[in-house]
C-alpha cells in the first residue's frame, strides 16, 4: 500500500478537520485554565476534570493531525472524497434550522410547518424528476404531519404548537 | 434458586392483559422503526422516548422499552439481511452472510434462522441474567466510590480501545462525550462549568440530544452527502411453502452456532467489554473457521447468520448484568437504557435490588414475554416488514429528520435543545464521514460525570491521598485491566518486533 504510486492530490479533509479540532480544543484549554487560576484548582474540586479533558483533546488532535499530514495520497480517502456531495448536507441545515425557527417563533403551527419541510427536505434527498414525486411527497407530508399532530396532543398530551390551523 | 419467587412475582405484574398490550405495541413498534435503514436499536429507543412520558406507571413503560428493545433489535437484523444495510456495528456480521443467503432466494431461512436464534440467545441469557443478578448486586454492595471510578474507566477504556479501526480517532471520540459530560452545574459544588453564559446549557448536554443529533441528523447528512451510491435494491423474499421456514439441515447446521453465539455473546456483553460489536465478530470468525460448509461462507452460509445473530442478542441481556446491579451502561444502547429509567426516578444499582425489587424482576420478566412476542408476532409479519423497506429514500429521511425534531422538541419542549441537536448532527456527520465512532460519545457523556464524581468522592473520603485507588486489590484489578485493553491492540505487534519477525497485523473484520 504505501509504495502505490502517488495520483491525485492528498487528503486535505483530514488535515482540515484536524486543524479546526485543535482550534477548537485550546479554545476550551485556555477558557478550563483561566477557570483553574481564577478560582483555584485542587484536586476534588471541579476544576481538575476540565483540565484533563481538553488537554486530551488537544494531545489527540495534534496526534492526529500529524497522522493526516503523514497519509499517504491517493489512500482509502480520496476516492471517497470525490463522491462526497457538500451541498445536499449544507442545504438539508437550511432547511433545519429554518423549519425549528418557524416552529418556534412563527404562528404557523406544527402541521403546515412540518408539511412544508417534509417536501422540501425529500426534494433535497430525491435524485428523481420534480413532477414524478411531488404529488407523493404532498400526501405524505399532510398525512404524516397531521397524524403526528393529533396523536400527541389527543392521545400522548403533549403539545405542539397549533398554529393557523383550526384543529 | 432463590430468586424464583420474585421472577413469579415479576411474571405477575408482567401477565396483566394491560402491560400484555403495551408489549406487543413495544415489539411491534419497536420492529418497525428498527427495519428502517440506518436506525439502530439506540436511536429507536431515543426516539420512542416521548411515548411514556405521560405514562404513570413505570412497570408498563419499562415493558414496553424491552418490548421496543427487542423488536428494534430483530428489526435491525432484518434490514441487515434484506437490504444489507447494517444500523449499527453489532448487526454488520450477520449482513455477510444475511444478504448473500438472500441475493440466493434464501431470505426466508435466514430471517427465520435470526429470529429463532434470537429467541434461543435471548432466553438463554435472560435466565442467566435472573440467576446472576442477585449475587451481582450483593456482590456490587462491597463497591466504593474508587471502585465505581475504576469500574467507569476500565469500561471506557475497553469500548474505546476494542472497537472501531484507531485508537486516537476512538479516544478524539471519548474526549468529545467526556467534555459534553462537563457542561453544566457541577454535580458536588454546583458550579456552572462550559456554559458560555447560556442558562440553556446549566442543566447540561441532555443524552436523547445527543443520540439524535449523531445516529439521526448526522447519519441522515451523511446518506445525503452521498446519494449517488446507496445501495436501493431489497432483495426479492421468495414465496412461502407452508410454515416450513428452515430445512431440517437448515436446523441441524443453525442449533450450534445459536448456543456457541450465546456463549459468546453473554459474558462479552457482562464484562465492560465494548458490547455486541467484539462477541459478533468472534462468532462469525468462529463459525468460518468451524464449519464443514466453509465453502459456501461468502456466498450465503446459514451459520454465519445463526451465530453472530445469537451473539448480538445475548450480548444485550449480558449488558444489563453490569446496567442493572451497577448503574454502568456499557453500549450506547445501554445507556439510552439508563436514561429511559431515569425518566421513572429509577436509579439502576445495588439498591434497586432492595428497594425497587419488584419493578426489577418484572422488567427481567418482560424480557422473556419479550422475546416470544418477537417470535409470535415477526415471522408471520414478515411480509409487512418487507413493505416497509421498500419506502422510498427520499421519504424515509424526510421523516427521520421529522421525528428527530419532534423527539427532541417533546423531551425538552425548548428550541435550543432541537438546535443544539442540529449543531450535535454536524459534528455527527463529519465524524461518520471521517470515520469516527459514535458510541465513545455517548459512553463518554455518561460515563465521565459518574467517573469524576467518584473520583472526587473517593478523593475526598480519604483527605486527598491518592494511595485510595491501589490499596483496595478490586480497584486495582480494575484499574490494570484498564491498561490491558489499552495494550491489546498493541500486543500481537510488539510480540513481533520482540521476536524481530514480520509483523502481523490483526484487525477484526480482516478476516474475510
Amino acid at each position: 500500500m504505501a509504495d502505490t504510486v502517488p495520483s491525485g492530490r492528498a487528503p486535505i479533509g483530514p488535515r482540515v478537520l484536524g486543524g479546526v479540532v485543535l482550534l477548537a480544543g485550546l479554545g476550551l484549554l485556555a477558557q478550563a485554565i483561566g477557570e483553574a487560576v481564577e478560582r483555584g484548582i485542587t484536586v476534588d474540586g471541579p476544576r481538575l476534570a476540565p483540565l484533563i479533558v481538553t488537554s486530551g483533546w488537544v494531545a489527540l488532535a495534534t496526534a492526529y493531525l500529524i497522522q493526516a499530514w503523514k497519509a499517504k495520497p491517493a489512500q482509502d480517502d480520496g476516492e471517497s472524497a470525490a463522491r462526497t456531495s457538500w451541498f445536499v448536507p449544507a442545504a438539508l441545515m437550511v432547511a433545519l434550522v429554518g423549519y425549528a425557527l418557524v416552529l418556534e417563533y412563527t404562528v404557523v403551527g406544527y402541521v403546515p410547518a412540518t408539511a412544508v419541510f417534509f417536501v422540501v427536505a425529500a426534494r433535497l434527498l430525491s435524485s428523481r424528476p420534480v413532477r414524478e414525486v411531488i404529488l407523493r411527497d404532498i400526501v405524505v407530508a399532510l398525512g404524516l404531519s397531521l397524524v403526528i399532530y393529533l396523536a400527541f396532543t389527543r392521545f400522548l398530551d403533549i403539545q405542539l404548537p397549533a398554529g393557523v390551523l383550526p384543529i | 434458586m432463590s430468586f424464583l419467587p420474585n421472577l413469579f412475582d415479576g411474571f405477575g405484574a408482567v401477565l396483566t392483559p394491560e402491560n400484555l398490550l403495551f408489549a406487543a405495541i413495544g415489539v411491534t413498534i419497536g420492529t418497525l422503526v428498527g427495519v428502517l435503514p440506518g436506525i439502530g436499536p439506540a436511536l429507536t429507543i431515543a426516539l420512542l422516548l416521548p411515548l411514556t412520558f405521560n405514562m404513570n406507571d413505570p412497570v408498563g413503560a419499562l415493558i414496553m422499552f424491552a418490548g421496543i428493545y427487542a423488536g428494534a433489535m430483530y428489526g435491525g437484523s432484518t434490514t441487515s439481511i434484506l437490504l444489507n444495510t447494517p444500523g449499527e456495528s453489532a448487526s454488520v456480521a450477520t449482513s455477510i452472510e444475511g444478504y448473500q443467503m438472500a441475493r440466493r432466494g434464501r431470505a426466508r431461512a435466514a430471517l427465520a434462522t435470526a429470529a429463532i436464534g434470537s429467541f434461543v440467545a435471548g432466553t438463554i441469557s435472560t435466565v442467566l441474567l435472573s440467576l446472576l443478578a442477585v449475587p451481582m448486586a450483593k456482590f456490587a454492595v462491597m463497591f466504593r466510590a474508587a471502585d465505581y471510578f475504576a469500574l467507569a474507566v476500565l469500561a471506557l477504556v475497553a469500548v474505546t480501545a476494542l472497537v472501531g479501526r484507531s485508537m486516537v480517532r476512538g479516544l478524539m471520540s471519548l474526549s468529545l462525550g467526556l467534555f459534553f459530560g462537563l457542561v453544566g452545574i457541577d454535580s458536588l459544588t454546583g458550579q456552572a462549568r462550559f456554559t458560555f453564559g447560556s442558562v440553556n446549557l446549566l442543566d447540561g448536554v441532555n443524552m436523547v440530544v445527543v443520540i439524535v443529533g449523531l445516529f439521526a441528523i448526522g447519519e441522515t447528512l451523511y446518506i445525503a452527502s452521498r446519494l449517488r451510491d446507496l445501495p436501493a435494491t431489497v432483495a426479492p423474499l421468495e414465496p412461502a411453502r407452508g410454515f416450513a421456514w428452515l430445512t431440517r439441515s437448515d436446523w441441524s447446521r443453525s442449533w450450534r452456532p445459536w448456543l456457541r453465539g450465546t456463549a459468546l455473546g453473554f459474558p462479552f456483553g457482562a464484562l465492560p467489554s465494548g458490547g455486541a460489536e467484539l462477541p459478533t465478530f468472534l462468532s462469525y470468525t468462529y463459525e468460518k473457521k468451524r464449519s464443514r460448509n466453509r465453502e459456501e461462507f461468502g456466498s450465503g452460509a446459514i451459520e454465519g447468520v445463526a451465530g453472530p445473530e445469537a451473539a448480538n442478542n445475548a450480548s444485550f441481556s449480558g449488558v444489563l448484568v453490569p446496567l442493572l446491579t451497577l448503574g454502568i451502561p456499557t453500549s450506547a444502547t445501554a445507556a439510552v437504557m439508563l436514561a429511559a429509567f431515569q425518566i421513572f426516578n429509577v436509579q439502576p444499582g445495588p439498591d434497586l435490588f432492595e428497594e425497587g425489587s419488584p419493578l426489577v424482576w418484572a422488567l427481567i420478566a418482560s424480557l422473556y414475554v419479550g422475546n416470544v412476542l418477537l417470535l409470535l408476532l415477526n415471522l408471520p409479519l414478515i411480509r409487512v416488514w418487507v413493505k416497509v423497506l421498500q419506502v422510498p429514500r427520499p421519504v424515509l429521511y424526510a421523516s427521520i429528520l421529522v421525528f428527530a425534531t419532534l423527539g427532541v422538541y417533546a423531551v425538552s419542549g425548548s428550541i435550543f435543545q432541537v438546535l443544539l441537536a442540529y449543531g450535535i448532527g454536524v459534528i455527527g456527520f463529519f465524524m461518520r464521514r471521517y470515520d469516527f465512532p459514535i458510541a465513545p460519545v455517548i459512553l463518554g457523556l455518561i460515563l465521565g460525570p459518574m467517573m469524576e464524581e467518584q473520583f472526587r468522592r473517593a478523593l475526598g473520603l480519604a483527605n486527598g491521598d491518592f494511595t485510595v485507588f491501589v490499596s483496595r486489590p478490586l480497584t486495582t484489578v480494575l484499574l490494570s485491566l484498564a491498561v490491558l485493553a489499552v495494550l491489546v491492540p498493541y500486543a500481537p505487534r510488539v510480540v513481533a518486533r520482540i521476536r524481530g519477525g514480520q509483523a502481523t497485523k490483526i484487525a477484526l473484520a480482516e478476516d474475510d
